[in-house]
Order: C-alpha cells, then sequence, then structure tokens
C-alpha cells in the first residue's frame, strides 16, 4: 500500500485537525488553567502542520538519500530472489491484510472454539498463505498449537479457553 | 563490595542462568532469520518474563537482544541477506569476503567485535550512569519535561527519512498515548464511549504489533529468500587477535559512536551500524577497498551496533527515556517488575544494577562460543521455511499479547498497530519515532502540565533553573539545526564565498 506524500500529508492535517477539535472539546478542570485539553491540541495542531509540509514534498529529499543507500543493498537482493517478475493479480497487495485479520478472528472465536481449534485455523491459514505444501500445513497447524498450549498454558498458567476441545489432560485442573 | 557480592549472588541463580542460556539461544536463532529483528525478539519474549523473577527476566532480554543484534550478521555474509536491520550497512562488505573465499573471516569478525563492543558498551553504562544518577537526583518536573522532549527531538533527527515524516510519526504517537484516562486531570479522551479504550492503549501489544505483525505482514508480499548451501568452516576465531591489533583506531572508534547512538533516546544498533560504517570508510587509510571485501568497515560497525544496545539503557535506567526500540520493550518490563526506571534506582537497588551489569558481561562473553557453533549449524536453521516459522510467530504475537493482561482487547490493539505500522513503514514514515511518541507521551504530558500547574501558568520557570536552561538551549538547537543547515546551505547556493 504505498501512496503519495500528498496522500499521506492530507490525512495528517485531518487527523491532527480531529484532534485539536477533539481535545478542545474536553471539559476543563474547574480552578485550573491547564486541563485535559492541552496537550491533544498541542499535539494535534503540531500534525496537521507537518501534514502540510509532507504535502508539499518538504524533507522529501532525505528520503530519497536513505532510500539510495538502501537500495544498494536491498535492490540487487530483490532481483536475485525473483521477486516482481510476472504481472501480479490485483488481489495480492491484500495478502499482506491476513495476519491482521487472523489476529480479529482469534479475539472472535477464541471463546466459542477454544484455543487449539483457532490457532490451527490461524497456522494453517498463514502457512498457506506463504506458499506452503499442504502437508507442511497441517502438520504445522496441529503441532504449532499443541506446543503453544503447552508451553502458555502449563508453564506460565494463562487461562487460555479450551471450547470444544475440552481435553482434561492439556488444560488447567 | 558487598553490593556486588550480593548481585553476583542474585545472577548466580539457576533460573537466571537457564534464563540466559535459553534466550541466548532464542536471540540467536531468531536474529539469524532474515525479517526477524532483535526489537521482534524482544517482543515476542515480554509475555514470557512476566513469570520470571526481575532479575531473570531482565536478563532475557539483555541476552536475547545481544545474540540477535550478532546474529543478523550470519545471513548477511552468507546470503547477503541481513538477518536484522542492525546488519543491513555492511552485508555488501561481509559478503564480498564471503565471495573471496572467507566467510570464516568474515563470520569471525562478526562474532568477536560484537563481543568486544558489547563489552566495551556495557563498561559506559557502567561508568555513565552513576554520575548521572547522581545529577539526575536534583531533578524536578522541568528538567524531566526538557530531557523527554529533547529525547523526542533526537529521535525525529537520526531517523533515516525525512524529518519532517518522523516528527509526524512521533506526533501519531503522543497523539495514541493521550487515549484514556490516564492523565493528570483523569479526564476520559478519545475513548468514544469504549471501556476497553478507558484504559488507553498498552505500549506492549502496540510494540508486537508493530515490530512483529507487521514484519509477518511483509512477509506475506515477498518471496522466500535462497536456501543456505551447506559448507564446512574451517576455525572462526583464527586471525582475529591480530585483526584486534592491527585495527585498534577504528574499534574504538567503533565503539565510542556505538555507544554514543545508544544513549540518544530512540537511535539504536542499525543507526550505529550506518554511521559507523560511513565513518569508517571516510577515515580509513584505503577507502578504496571498501565494498571489496575488507575488514576494516566490518569491525567498526559490527563493534558499533553491539556496543550501542548496552548504552540504550543508560536513559531507559535513568529517566524512562528508551534508548532505542529494544529499551522502549524493557523499561515496559522494568516497571512491571518493580524496577521502576529513575536515578533512585541505583541508590535503592544498587544490587540489581550490577547484577545487570554482570548479565550483559556474561551475555558478551558466552556469545562467543554459542555464536561459533551458530554459525556451525547456521545452514540447518535457515533451511527451516518462512511458512512454519510466520505462523508460529502470528499465534504467540496472539496469545503473548493476551496474556500481558488477560483481555482480548489486548490482540485486536496488535492487530490494528501492525496494520498501522505497516502503512507507515511502507510510505516512509519511521515507525521507531512513533515508538518512543507512545512510550513517552505520558511522561512528556505529566511533566509538561505539572510543570505548568506548579509555576502557575507561567513559563519562566521552565527556562529560570540552571539544569533547566542548559536542557532548554540543547532543545531548542536540536529543534532549529535542520533549519539552520538548511539555511546555510541556500545562502551558500547564492552567494558562492568569493
Amino acid at each position: 500500500m504505498r501512496l503519495s506524500d500528498r496522500v499521506t500529508g492530507l490525512f495528517m492535517v485531518a487527523l491532527g485537525g480531529l484532534a485539536a477539535y477533539g481535545g478542545s472539546r474536553l471539559p476543563p478542570v474547574p480552578g485550573q488553567q491547564i486541563g485535559p485539553d492541552v496537550f491533544p491540541l498541542v499535539v494535534g495542531i503540531g500534525l496537521a502542520i507537518c501534514g502540510g509540509l509532507i504535502a508539499f514534498g518538504v524533507g522529501r529529499h532525505y528520503e530519497e538519500e536513505a532510500e539510495a543507500d538502501l537500495a544498494k543493498i536491498t535492490g540487487q537482493m530483490a532481483t536475485s530472489i525473483g521477486e516482481a517478475d510476472e504481472p501480479l493479480a490485483w488481489w495480492w497487495g491484500l495478502k499482506a491484510l491476513v495476519p491482521p485479520a487472523l489476529l480479529l478472528f482469534y479475539v472472535v472465536a477464541v471463546d466459542r472454539l477454544g484455543f487449539l481449534p483457532t490457532a490451527a485455523v490461524m497456522v494453517l491459514i498463514t502457512s498457506l498463505a506463504l506458499g506452503a505444501r499442504l502437508r507442511l500445513a497441517i502438520a504445522m497447524a496441529i503441532g504449532a498449537p499443541l506446543f503453544v498450549n503447552l508451553v502458555f498454558l502449563k508453564l506460565l498458567r494463562v487461562p487460555l479457553p479450551s471450547g470444544l476441545l475440552p481435553l482434561p489432560w492439556i488444560s488447567l485442573p | 563490595m558487598s553490593t556486588v557480592i550480593e548481585a553476583f549472588s542474585l545472577v548466580l541463580q539457576t533460573d537466571v542462568l537457564i534464563a540466559i542460556l535459553l534466550s541466548s539461544i532464542y536471540g540467536l536463532v531468531v536474529g539469524s532469520l532474515p525479517g526477524l529483528s532483535a526489537t521482534m525478539a524482544t517482543a515476542l519474549l515480554v509475555p514470557i518474563t512476566f513469570y520470571l523473577s526481575p532479575i531473570a527476566a531482565v536478563a532475557t532480554i539483555i541476552a536475547a537482544s545481544a545474540m540477535a543484534i550478532f546474529s543478523g550478521d550470519i545471513p548477511g555474509a552468507l546470503l547477503r541477506i541481513p538477518g536484522t536491520p542492525a546488519s543491513a550497512a555492511y552485508t555488501d562488505e561481509a559478503y564480498a569476503m564471503t565471495r573471496k573465499g572467507q566467510p570464516e573471516l568474515a563470520l569471525g569478525i562478526c562474532v568477536w567485535f560484537s563481543a568486544l563492543g558489547g563489552i566495551a558498551g556495557t563498561i559506559s553504562l557502567m561508568a555513565l550512569a552513576p554520575p548521572l544518577a547522581e545529577m539526575a537526583l536534583n531533578f524536578s518536573t522541568y528538567e524531566y519535561f526538557w530531557l523527554a522532549f529533547l529525547g523526542l527531538m533526537c529521535a525525529t533527527m537520526v531517523a533515516r527519512s525525512s524529518p519532517v515524516k518522523a516528527v509526524a510519526s512521533m506526533l501519531i504517537g503522543l497523539l495514541v498515548s493521550c487515549i484514556g484516562i490516564e492523565n493528570p486531570a483523569g479526564t476520559p479522551r478519545f475513548t468514544f464511549g469504549s471501556t476497553d479504550l478507558l484504559g488507553g492503549i498498552e505500549p506492549i501489544p502496540a510494540l508486537v504489533g508493530v515490530f512483529a505483525v507487521s514484519e509477518v505482514m511483509r512477509a506475506m508480499l515477498t518471496s522466500e529468500p535462497p536456501k543456505l548451501p551447506y559448507r564446512r568452516f574451517g576455525s572462526i576465531l583464527a586471525g582475529q587477535l591480530a585483526l584486534t591489533r592491527k585495527y585498534v583506531a577504528p574499534q574504538v572508534r567503533g565503539n565510542i559512536v556505538g555507544i554514543i547512538i545508544g544513549v540518544l533516546p530512540g537511535a539504536g544498533a542499525d543507526m550505529a551500524a550506518w554511521v559507523s560504517y560511513s565513518m569508517s570508510k571516510r577515515f580509513s587509510k584505503e577507502p578504496e577497498k571498501f565494498g571489496t571485501g575488507h575488514p576494516e568497515g566490518l569491525i567498526e560497525a559490527g563493534a558499533s551496533n553491539n556496543a550501542s544496545l548496552a548504552s540504550g539503557w543508560v536513559p531507559s535506567l535513568l529517566f524512562g527515556i528508551p534508548g532505542d526500540t529494544i529499551t522502549a520493550i524493557a523499561i515496559g518490563v522494568l516497571y512491571m517488575k518493580g524496577l521502576n526506571p529513575g536515578p533512585t534506582l541505583f541508590t535503592e537497588r544498587a544490587s540489581s544494577m550490577y547484577a545487570l551489569y554482570i548479565i550483559f558481561i556474561i551475555a558478551n562473553i558466552i556469545m562467543i562460543p554459542l555464536g561459533i557453533a551458530m554459525i556451525r549449524i547456521a545452514a540447518l536453521v535457515l533451511r527451516a521455511p518462512r511458512a512454519s516459522v510466520m505462523p508460529v510467530i502470528v499465534l504467540l504475537c496472539a496469545v503473548g499479547s493476551f496474556a500481558t493482561g488477560n483481555n482480548l482487547f489486548a490482540v485486536v490493539t496488535v492487530a490494528a498497530f501492525g496494520a498501522i505500522g505497516y502503512v507507515m513503514e511502507r510510505n516512509g514514515y519511521p515507525v521507531a519515532a512513533m515508538v518512543l511518541g507512545i512510550v513517552m507521551g505520558t511522561m512528556v504530558e505529566q511533566s509538561f502540565v505539572t510543570s505548568l500547574i506548579k509555576s502557575d501558568g507561567s513559563i519562566l520557570p521552565f527556562f529560570s533553573r540552571p539544569v533547566a536552561s542548559v536542557l532548554a538551549a540543547m532543545t531548542i538547537a536540536a529543534l532549529f539545526w535542520p533549519l539552520g543547515v538548511w539555511t546555510w546551505s541556500r545562502l551558500r547556493r547564492h552567494w558562492p564565498v568569493k
């Protein structure tokens, strides 16, 4: 998700403006000049100014210098791996959203399904998305949750929900 | 003297020693896998440290981070892919040596001078911290405000990106720290009626998101690194003593630069390596050899990034201002373990501080044998496909952040900050600056607002106390330095000096 500086800069302006506005509406503390509104107001205004500068391309050349330095090393690396030598499908970029989506899935599902099934689904999908063969992915999906369960539930006593799979020998007594 | 003996007895506990050994192995493995950084290794350790004794908890962080910074050099030298960002500066040089048929020498330099650099950094920590603590005992909120402000400015100045974007990232971090009820007035801010947000955004899940989840997101879109061919190595340490004698000046320079960059808030090992490598090239008698497999730059930068690790603890322990992203996480652990950062740590918990120094020294000494073992089995470790490592990391992110408070909202925080960190990184906004803002936001606001309340709204006391005025001058200089340089270069261009 590479956006132009204009877009991200204007987003900063909007975010800073909203923060400053939201901050200014906070109720003051009676009898004191400095309330909870000062800090968000200052930070919000600062952010809006920075956003404006970014949108107009101030400081861009520092970034180009750093990128050129890095490209000397990673540039050759990327080509040697063979990255992006075939046209990519439109959904390719969306693959990056798999990890956060799986974490949200964990939040929604873990109490209902229990830890082991939820974790197995997460591992299976991540593994397949990274191009693993089905055999490795399934082996991982069985092994990794059991290992994490052992470490966190047995050794560290984190209350992981058992859900659909109430296995007495791997859950807390 | 009795404190030193007490410190030794604190370190020589079975649980501490086991913790050091296991976390060293963990650090070596994680650091050597490309795409998994030292900061990520530390972030994923945090939930484990909850269940350890305070000294063991700090020991795991110290050992794992030191090992990971060294072992990032291994794939750099053998595959030309830096294992951690801290190795990126000299990956080319190390790989050139491997191509010349000297992989043993390149890796030997990495392990030997990393260990020496780490020990030099530890000595700086031992020498710098106590006198600074003495001074800091007299600090009031005015000084703390300037110190925190100066720290935030440093973090934006040294970022390898546009300074404007760095400031913007830092302000976003400060804005994140505004969320919740934890402010001097105790008013809920930006909670949008959500009870989960009342408690604010916890720094640790946010850091796990930024450093671990966004790394997995990046892995989704890049292809797998090539496999490392198996090879037999000769003696790793052969010739290192001769190199140590030959390149004394670069080594000392690397250590000093590393220490200074480590002390600067927000700038850590990767910055130290970049600066040291380019400095080495500039001061070298044979700069034309750089890039062709010349050991000089490797020695200087390899020492520098490990030296910065220990000195990064100086501002963290004294003021709670993180010296780099690793100590940003460590501060959270220190608070949790009752070792609240501050100058009194050195007077009241002196034995714990000595224990910390001892752990640093131990970690850097065992780095040599463990590092050599790691180099020999690197081909085996690096054979693990990403598809088997990354899923475990996603799982650990979820379970680990849940374990920090037995609260599922932390997992939502991890997911959100993973996405935020990924988008910011892609668009050139340095995430380290945001992290610093999140960690230090409460401190900046607290010291600012308390100072203003104390002075009844007047800003005069911010400048009238002696130490505060010096700090203020430094901060203002830092603020206007880039502007001055820019104007000066403009003037020179328009009116060239005759």
